[in-house]
Formats: structure tokens, sequence, C-alpha cells
């Protein structure tokens, strides 16, 4: 096992699941039309924003091929956290305490996801803060983070206003907020019972749907094109 | 527990989908564990505002749309690129039911007016629900856009709702083993010509093919539509056999199925000719047109009925099954245009009917007349609530005593055909704008001196006149007389600026209706508080700025829609504004026979009072827009008719 003097030892082989998410991304082709894309829509629902000590406590994600929602494949699982006292302190989510004592934990859980996602894109509304904790998850139980391409819906929207106030400087004139419900509002979505990671996930799918081919109508075909014109960000997180 | 949901049918399915089915008709009536299979089934799509769904005749169906939130048009475009509305849907509105039971490509163009989500249920999941739930198949016979379609729903309702008169269960009592025609079959080894001989000769539009040995043995069928498209059309050779284009195997029915049941097999297979079965063997053949002649309320047979009736007094119940068509013509989704044209069609022939015999009660008129139709009558847009409005015109008499003949007989005429037209359902009108007042029952000559008189003193009363007789049209009899007097309005009218000046201000006295209680003005007090008089804050601008511009530039026209065309065509108005105007008084003119039609169903006499909380939000913000469309034909009428 764990040995000083060699170094090829000092960290534990990744999971299979890692190396095979690494490979089908290794090169990764941007420049094919959007259709030929799928997306993994996700949330998170967090005990807290401290990096240290908060965990997941559910994911919710939902499946876009064919740049429609699918509804027959979609993902909600309760994470059972480590730390159980600290986290009914701090819970604004729906979740009860039993839910949460009775759920698998993240060992179970994220090679589940891992294996929804596939080689999916990821989606999310601030994505960087899931993923963060997401691959810090990965990093415990699976010895290496996720390689799958992300896209925040977050910059969307603010690529999507842009166009719409045909202000193209870098400066945000926006006084109202890029909140995933005052969005779902402003464009008139369906909405859906926030702070619930599959409800958001959902909400989250929408903004993303309404986005993607509003973008598309505009003439953006390829998923390059969207994260350049739209500037939707890193592709790499 | 547990859920990776990709292939695990145990899994829960979102409830956004579960709660949006429960909320629609017909998947309201599927239990729960139904509705969560379908879900998990559907994927949700969005298009953008301004997309192109389905293009007719063109597009195959792979899911049946829901509109989950927002708003498509449904419409016709001919080869010319002429554009005909036929509906708008809204929220839990679908798309595609037709063509998926029929198997066929979409039979509509379908474009979002407004950003648009929708659910996407398959086809196959959504064939295996009409067969297996019996709301299914019922609550989608009422988007069938064949008249026989519509029927059946309007025979389905009475049996459920209101059974009243037995001989309205056509379609419930009798078999289709009663129907069945004479059998004629051909041997498979004839020729196609010889099929198609045999075929007019017993004036049959299918015949049946049997086996070249044993005559029993019947292997196939062959209908008109196959010598059209799979011999004249393909350029097939008429000496080849018939079996080469006949349908195999045939369909078959049993003698003792319920003509119902055999139309919706019918509907649900497209195929219109079905063998009937008895025994073992097949006696004949029913086709839908057989079944469609059994119904009391296809306007076609209503039509046949009224031409055929030699009793004045047979007409009146004929007159009174009027409603009942035109119900099941909207429930079909035939257009507001169509609609009005419909109910003047039958309405005039009931007219010409009870005319026809009067006259052979009471002997020829002594001179030529023609019945004129005033009003709406006169621009054919009565809808379910009509007042008489009619006048007669006769040809002018040559001396005192066919002076005295012809009033004396025109009298007695008027008479009797007003009392027979409220005998049919026809209310007399309040203001006494009928043939009965002596006024509106004269010679040609005396009908020129009213509308000269009335264009040259544009007073509050003539110019009252001139908006009511100056949509006439020829009801019946001698329709040159009712065209020479149009001549001579139009002749005598060109250039009366004054009249125009005041026709058109007259017009624009009706406020334009925006500014909004709940988005909607409505009446401020009265009877009708908190209510859109639909007829006269929507559609009157519209037919006034209509017939304003009709006069001016001599269009014979009398119908609204037909006036805007014309005023296109001559490029008197924008193409633009053309359909904007038309788009939005068809639409308001649906959504009043709607609502006319929702009122008879509850048994409260129709009227116009649209309350805009039993609108949906899409109705609301598309009748919002129609009222814009208002405020720009009165900048025209401004523009033309400046108060300096």
């Amino acid at each position: 096992m764990f040995n000083i003097l060699k170094p090829g030892t000092w960290f534990a082989p990744p999971h299979p699941l890692i190396g095979q998410n690494r490979e089908a991304f290794a090169r990764f082709d941007q420049s094919r039309p959007l259709t030929d894309y799928t997306f993994v829509v996700c949330d998170t629902e967090l005990t807290g924003f401290d990096r240290k000590r908060d965990e997941i406590i559910s994911i919710g994600a939902v499946l876009i091929r064919d740049l429609q929602i699918d509804l027959g494949a979609t993902f909600h699982q309760y994470i059972r956290p480590r730390n159980i006292e600290h986290t009914q302190a701090t819970l604004i989510h729906r979740i009860t305490p039993q839910q949460l004592m009775e759920a698998p934990p993240q060992e179970e859980v994220l090679p589940a996801f891992v294996e929804f996602m596939g080689n999916s894109l990821m989606v999310g509304h601030f994505l960087a803060l899931d993923m963060d904790f997401l691959n810090r998850a990965a990093r415990k139980v699976l010895g290496g983070t996720l390689s799958n391409p992300g896209i925040d819906t977050m910059r969307m929207a603010q690529g999507y206003q842009r166009v719409l106030t045909g202000h193209f400087q870098e400066e945000e004139d926006r006084s109202c907020s890029y909140a995933l419900e005052d969005l779902a509002k402003e464009y008139h979505l369906p909405m859906f019972k926030p702070h619930d990671a599959f409800e958001d996930a959902m909400q989250t799918a929408y903004l993303f749907l309404f986005l993607l081919k509003k973008f598309r109508k505009g003439g953006l075909l390829t998923l390059q094109d969207i994260y350049q014109a739209g500037r939707v960000g890193n592709m790499w997180y | 527990m547990a859920i990776f949901k990709g292939n695990d049918v145990h899994a829960v399915a979102p409830d956004v989908a579960v709660a949006f089915f429960q909320g629609i008709m017909p998947f309201n009536t599927l239990d729960a564990e139904t509705l969560g299979d379908l879900a998990r089934h559907c994927r949700i799509d969005f298009f953008p505002k301004g997309t192109r769904i389905l293009t007719a005749d063109t597009t195959e169906l792979t899911h049946l749309y829901l509109i989950q939130r927002g708003g498509v048009k449904a419409f016709l475009e001919d080869d010319n690129g002429e554009v005909t509305l036929k509906d708008f849907r809204g929220e839990g509105a679908s798309v595609g039911a037709l063509a998926i039971i029929r198997g066929t490509p979409a039979n509509l163009n379908i474009e979002t007016v407004e950003d648009t989500f929708c659910f996407l249920l398959p086809r196959e999941i959504f064939l295996d629900l009409i067969e297996k739930q019996a709301g299914f198949a019922h609550y989608y016979l009422k988007s069938f856009s064949e008249k026989i379609v519509t029927t059946a729903y309007n025979e389905l309702r009475h049996h459920k709702v209101a059974p009243r008169r037995n001989e309205d269960l056509y379609l419930f009592s009798i078999r289709v083993g009663d129907l069945v025609k004479t059998l004629r079959k051909v041997a498979a080894t004839a020729t196609i010509q010889e099929a198609a001989a045999f075929m007019s000769e017993y004036r049959v539009g299918c015949l049946l093919v049997h086996d070249t040995i044993d005559e029993d043995k019947i292997v196939g069928i062959v209908t008109d539509c196959d010598l059209r498209s799979k011999v004249v059309a393909a350029g097939l050779d008429y000496k080849e056999p018939v079996a080469t284009i006949m349908n195999s195997p045939v369909q078959t029915v049993l003698s003792q199925s319920l003509c119902f049941d055999v139309l919706l097999k019918m509907m649900a297979t497209g195929i219109h000719h079905l063998a009937v079965e008895r025994g073992g063997r097949i006696i004949g053949v029913i086709t839908s047109h057989d079944i469609m002649l059994l119904q009391g309320h296809s306007p076609y047979y209503l039509f046949r009925e009224i031409r055929a009736q030699q009793q004045i007094t047979g007409l009146y119940p004929l007159a009174r099954k009027i409603p009942e068509v035109i119900r099941g013509l909207i429930g079909e989704g035939a257009k507001a245009g169509n609609i009005t044209q419909m109910i003047a069609i039958l309405n005039d022939h009931i007219l010409g009917r009870i005319l026809t015999l009067l006259e052979q009660e009471m002997g020829a008129p002594p001179v030529p007349y023609c019945w004129l139709l005033l009003g709406s009558e006169g621009r054919r847009e009565q809808t379910f609530k009509t007042d008489q409005d009619n006048a007669i015109i006769y040809g002018d008499p040559v001396d005192e005593a066919e002076k005295q003949a012809a009033k004396t007989y025109f009298e007695a005429f008027a008479a009797k055909a007003i009392d027979h037209l409220v005998n049919c359902g026809y209310p007399l009108c309040p203001g006494e704008i009928m043939a009965t007042n002596p006024l509106w029952c004269q010679p040609f000559s005396v009908w020129k001196h009213y509308f000269d008189h009335w264009i040259a003193a544009p007073e509050p009363q003539e110019l009252l006149n001139s908006i009511i007789f100056f949509d006439f049209r020829a009801g019946f009899g001698e329709t040159i007389l009712a065209e020479n007097l149009r001549a001579h309005l139009n002749r005598e009218i060109a250039g009366m600026d004054l009249f125009f000046f005041h026709l058109a201000r007259h017009c624009m006295e009706t406020r334009v209706p925006l500014s909004f209680f709940k988005n909607f003005i409505v009446e401020k007090d009265g009877e009708h508080r908190n209510r859109l008089d639909i007829k006269r804050q929507g559609l009157t601008p519209f037919v006034n700025f209509a017939r304003v511009l009709a006069l001016k530039f001599g269009v014979k026209e009398t119908n609204t829609l037909a006036r805007l065309k014309a005023l296109m065509e001559g490029e008197q108005i924008q193409g633009e504004l053309w359909s904007a105007a038309s788009e939005a008084y068809e639409l308001q003119m649906q959504q009043r026979l709607v609502h006319q039609l929702r009122q008879i169903e509850t048994g409260i006499l129709p009227d116009n009072h649209i309350d805009p909380a039993d609108l949906s939000d899409l109705e609301r913000r598309m009748l919002k827009d129609a009222f814009t469309v208002i405020d720009r034909l009165y900048g025209v009428l401004e523009r033309m008719y400046p108060v300096v």
C-alpha cells in the first residue's frame, strides 16, 4: 500500500469511473452542433458555504438530450452527512433530519451520480459552487475530479441580457437580480419550488433550454458559439 | 429510496409533469400510476416565439405536443402564400393529435406566438391511450376536422348528457348491418377499366374484389380514390388487372356493430370504406358517407332537408336545428369566418324556401321583386342571436293599376313571410326594419330616392339608416334589382366627402378599448358591469371601418372580411394592416361565437357580454392585441378625414 519511498503510492489510484471520465473528455470537440451533446443540469443542496466544514446533502439532476428535457432520466438523492449534529443546526432546506439519517453516504451516491452524468456536459446556475463541492467529494470518494466541461446558466443569462439591451461592454448595467428564481419570473418560465435540489435542477433546466434556444434562434449553432458569443465563461472549472 | 432514475421504472415521476397532466383534459381522468408512467416518458421542449413547430402536409408527428406555457397559432397557407388563420391554442391545449390518430403528416401549420414550453408525449404512448382509455377517443373526436366527427361528438354528448329525442341517437341505435347496400364485386382478374365501368354503372364509390375461382372469397377493395391516385395520376395502364391497385386485405366490421363504433374505427384507421361481415361472409360495404347521411346535425343533411321541404311549417323545426349544426362546427374548430358563412347559407335557404312556397301559395307577384337582407344579415355576419333586418325592393310599376296590385300583393306577402320567419326562430326587429314596414317595401325608384337623400343630408337619423341599409344584399328573388341599386349607390356616393366625413367620425365615436380593468376595458355600470361588450366595443369598429372604405372605393362586397380583402387587393389599405385587421376581427368573432354557444348550452339567451375573468391569459392577451389594431384603423380614418 502506501510506501513513503515509492511516490507512485502516495495517492490512491483514482476510481475507474474517474479514469473513464477523463478519457471521455481528453479530446473534447466543441465545434459540433448543439444537438449532438447531452447535458446534465444539476443542483446541490449544502449544509452551508464553508468549504472546510460543509458538505453536500442532496443532488438533483435532469438530462437534456436533443435539446429536450428527458423526464425519463432524472437523478435525485439525499446524502447522509458525516456531521449530522452540525447539519441540523444549519438546515434551511425542506429535507428533514430523519430523511438525512436514512440517506446513503456520499460513498454510494457520488459514483451513481458520476455514472448518471456519463459523457454529458454539466449545467448549473452558478455552477462553480456546485462543482467545487462535487469535486471536493469526488476527490475524497473517487480519488480525482470530474472532467466534464461546464456551462453556467447565470453567465448565459448575463450574455443574453447583453444581447437584449445591446450593451456589449463588460460592465453590468443591470439593476435586477440574476438569482434563479428572479430570472425564471422575468422570462415567464414555469416556476418550481426553490430550495430543493431536484426542483432547482428542473428550474435551471428550463432556464438553460430557454437561453440555449434563444441563442440558437440568434444563429449560434455550436457549443463553441455559445461559449464565445454568449461569453458563458470558462469551459473548464 | 433509490434514485438513479435512468432506467428504473419504479422511480418517482417529476411532480411538474404529473401536476400538469392532472390539470388538463382528458388526462385528468387517468389514475396516479398511469400519469406517473406517462410523465417518465415525456420530454420537455422550448420553442421561442415565432418558431414553426409543424408544417402542414410535411411534418411527421413523433410526439403529441401539450402546451405548458405560451401559445401557438394554427394556420394554412395556400400556393400563393395566402395565410388562413384557423385557431389559437394556449396552455393545456394539444397539437398534433389529429395527425397522430390518422397516421398522416400534420394537417395545419403550427407556429408559436409566444415563448412556448411543451410537454412531448411519444406517439405510440398517445395511441395506446386512445385505444385503451375510453374517454380519450371521445375527447379527441372534437378536434377532427371532418364534419362527420363533429356530429358524432354531438351525438355522444346527447347520449351522455341529455338524451332527448330518439331520432337524434342514430349512431347509438342503428347497426351497420341495417345500412349496408347491395354487394358489388368484381373478379381480381378483371381489368381496371372494367372495374371502373362497373362502378359507374352502379354509381358506387368502391368495389369489392373477389377471388377468381371462389366468388365468395373477398380479397380486396378498390375505391374512387385508388382510381384517381394509383391509376390516373400514376399513368397506369387501364388494362392491368384490378388486383394491382386494390387494397388488401379488406378491413371488416361485424354487421351487428353500432354505427358509432364503426365511425370510431374509420377515424382511428383513416379507412373510410369497411367491408361488413355477417356469419363469416362479406355482405357489403359501409362508408363514412353512409353514416354521415344518418346524422341530423350535419350541415349537409340539414341543407338537403331544407331544399326538399314542401311545407312551410315543415321548415320551422329545420330552422331551429341551425344552432345545433353551428355548435358542431364550432366544436370542430372551424374558424369564425366560415361559421358565419355557414349560418348565412342555411338562413338564406330557409328564407328562399319560405318565399318560394309562399309564391306558390299566393300566386306569382305582379312585378319582379328582391328580398333584401340588411345589417349583419346583409354582411353575412349573423351569429346565434339574429333579429330580422329585411326589406323588399320591387320593379317600378308601369301604371296605377300595377302600382296598387304590387302594393297589395307585397303587403300581404311580407306579412306572411315575416310571420313564418318568426316561427322559424328569427325574432322581430325592434326598430321595425322589416319588409312589413311600408317604408321598407318600395319600388326601385323610391329606394334610389331614399339612398340619394341619406347621402346628401347626413343628419344623425340618415347616417344611422345608411349604416344599416348600405350593407344590403339580395336574399331571394330578382338579384338584378339589388345589383342595380348597389351600382346606383356606388355611382352617387363617389366624391360625397361630407357624407364620408360624418360616417368616419361616427365610426370613431366608439372608444378604442385600451384602458383596462384587469387588462380589459369593460362596461362601467348597469347590468353588464365589468363585462366587455365584444360586439359593440370589439367588432363594430372593424365593421364600420370596412364599410367606410368599401363605400368610398366602390367595393361591392358587404361582408367585413371580404371588404377588407378587396380593399387590400385594390391597394387601398396595406397588406400588413389587412392581415392584422382580419386576424383581429376573426379572433373576436370566434370569441363571441364560443361565448354564445356556452350560453346556449347552459340555457341562457345568448348575448355579447364577456366577462374577462372567464378568459384564459392567452385569450386575454390576444384580445388586447386585437384592440390595438382598432387604434390603427382609426389612424387611417383620421388621416383621411381630419377635423380641420
